[in-house]
């Protein structure tokens, strides 16, 4: 069974059309790169699995529940996790209380934290930390991380938080190209514990590492939905984003 | 040292005191809304005026004890709240900040107006102070230890209720909304528990304050007071616990001096006024950047 389907969805916003009939689906443990030009809908359709746009038509079911009148909360509590492009994480927290804040949402995590004590959740936090070499770092404020550590925090964070399905909106985005090595390999070990992964990714170079399937939009329409080889060799894809004259 | 002991337990040391406990209450509660939620709450005062005048009634009209009085303060107050909670939902931040101004001016059109319940501008007079266990607190150094016991159990309750997971929460919120729903967090219960709380400790405090000055009406909760008691939070920096201890004593304090220099009795109000402006004025122009944390969303 798919663990996402999108289903025929449809989003506009004061009359302009964002997402116009888009249909896919996500099996479980798969990584799916979503890449297309600015404006295809991209971030829109990660806004509308994650509850944060209203959507005008269409249906998107998560572990077969249609999820599209829930709120962001109530979603985030199924397992869908979120990974924001302009940085989630809450800078003028530490990097302790950013994780603590992932395991105390967490439906477990809410009875844990009354059962533990705050220390046991600390303690917990820090090894969430030690995942991403950030545990020196855990009373220090996250605002003063660099980008590529921000990013790495707010994965781990929503992997403490424990989400199934991780929507990863441009994670290489104002990341070091050294960093982005650890970016790719914390993706990589969520796909080694077997988690969804999607990503919007503009460097296709980077997500083709790792994504058994790329999507391609357009217009708010799935235009390719192949594997990266095939996605990389397809003139369409030139067409997209050169207009046909690469 | 006796004398200094004799100045500590005058009656006027002992009216700042009260002061400071009464405005520590009001001050610590807008700061769950105000300094750590960023929610421009502007009914604050309104719901210190529910909390006086659901005492003033109460105790003079009902003759009803302390330990009835109270409890129905904090309740009407976080009735109040919840229509707040409501506001915030719909309006977002300046709006928001308008939204409780109109609900503030209700409340105290209300008060002027409904001259059968509040007495209107005459105001409540005859306020008893409470009897508790057969201790008279109609002794201020008696009145002194009530309120500061309360004064304590309050901020105790607020350290908790800030440094807790409800608290990160409520930061988390006003720092980016969408990546604290996207960690579980539900916008509406998180406001309107924020609410409750913050007009709860604002209904005690005014139900102390209504204890404590015998006599309250209309134009003791006017806009005037709000500037102060969000002086107080700016002063004491958004969302410190520890700050707003500070800041409340200091702005309590700040126009006694000036009882002591030749300045004619009729314009100490205004030069207290004045100084508090320039104090706020001084801080949001020097602070402006490390005020609030920048708000972000998706």
């Amino acid at each position: 069974m798919s663990i996402l389907k999108v289903d025929d969805l449809r989003v506009s916003f004061q009359g302009n059309v964002i997402i116009n009939g888009l249909s896919f689906s996500v099996e479980k443990g798969q990584t799916v790169g979503i890449i297309g030009p600015n404006g295809s809908g991209k971030t829109t359709l990660f806004n509308s699995i994650s509850g944060f746009v209203s959507v005008t038509g269409g249906a998107i079911s998560y572990n077969g529940r249609e999820i599209q009148n829930l709120m962001p909360n109530e979603r985030a509590s199924l397992g869908i996790g979120r990974v924001f492009q302009n940085f989630g994480i809450f800078r003028e927290m530490s990097l302790v209380e950013n994780i603590l804040l992932a395991l105390e949402g967490s439906s477990s995590g809410k009875a844990n934290a009354a059962k533990v004590g705050l220390a046991e959740m600390k303690t917990r936090s820090i090894e969430f930390l030690k995942e991403v070499k950030l545990e020196t770092k855990a009373d220090s404020k996250a605002g003063s991380l660099s980008g590529g550590q921000m990013r790495l925090l707010e994965i781990i964070r929503t992997l403490a938080f424990g989400a199934d399905l991780f929507l990863l909106d441009e994670p290489t985005a104002g990341v070091s190209p050294r960093m982005k090595d650890d970016v790719a390999g914390l993706i990589k070990k969520l796909q080694g514990i077997g988690k969804t992964v999607l990503i919007i990714e503009h460097d296709i170079n980077f997500i083709q590492k790792f994504c058994n399937r790329i999507i391609v939009l357009n217009e708010g329409r799935v235009v390719l939905d192949d594997t990266p080889e095939l996605v990389r060799k397809n003139e369409q894809l030139k067409e997209i984003y050169f207009g046909g004259e690469a | 040292m006796s004398a200094f002991l004799q100045f500590l337990i005058s009656d006027y040391v002992i009216h700042l005191a009260v002061l400071i406990c009464i405005y520590s209450i009001l001050s610590q509660s807008l700061n769950l809304t105000f300094g750590l939620g960023r929610l421009f709450n502007l009914a604050h005062i309104a719901s210190c005026a529910l909390g006086a005048y659901a005492t003033a009634i109460l105790s003079t009209e009902f003759l009803m004890p302390f330990w009835v009085c109270v409890p129905a303060s904090i309740f009407l107050s976080s009735v109040f709240a919840l229509t707040l909670g409501a506001i915030s939902l719909r309006l977002a931040t300046d709006y928001f900040a308008i939204g409780t101004l109109a609900f503030s001016s209700v409340i105290t059109a209300i008060l002027i107006n409904w001259r059968d319940v509040t007495r209107g501008v005459l105001g409540v007079p005859g306020i008893p102070r409470p009897e508790i266990l057969g201790i008279d607190f109609y002794q201020n150094i008696n009145f002194l230890i009530l309120v500061f016991a309360a004064a304590i159990f309050v901020n105790v309750v607020f350290y908790f209720i800030q440094t807790g997971s409800f608290g990160r929460s409520l930061r988390a919120l006003a720092e980016y909304e969408e990546a604290a729903q996207a960690l579980g967090r539900n916008t509406r219960v998180i406001r309107n528990k924020a609410f409750i709380f913050s007009s709860a400790g604002a209904g005690l405090a005014g139900s102390f304050l209504a204890y404590y000055l015998n006599y309250i009406d209309p134009s003791s909760f006017g806009f005037n007071e709000m500037v102060f008691v969000m002086t107080i939070v700016i002063v004491g920096r958004p969302g410190s616990f520890w700050g707003m201890f500070a800041a409340t004593a200091f702005l309590v304090l700040l126009p006694e001096p000036l009882r002591f220099l030749e300045i004619p009795s009729a314009y100490l109000g205004q030069v207290r006024q004045l100084l508090q402006a320039l104090i706020l004025f001084g801080v949001v122009y020097w602070k402006r950047k490390s005020l609030f944390p920048e708000q972000r969303q998706v």
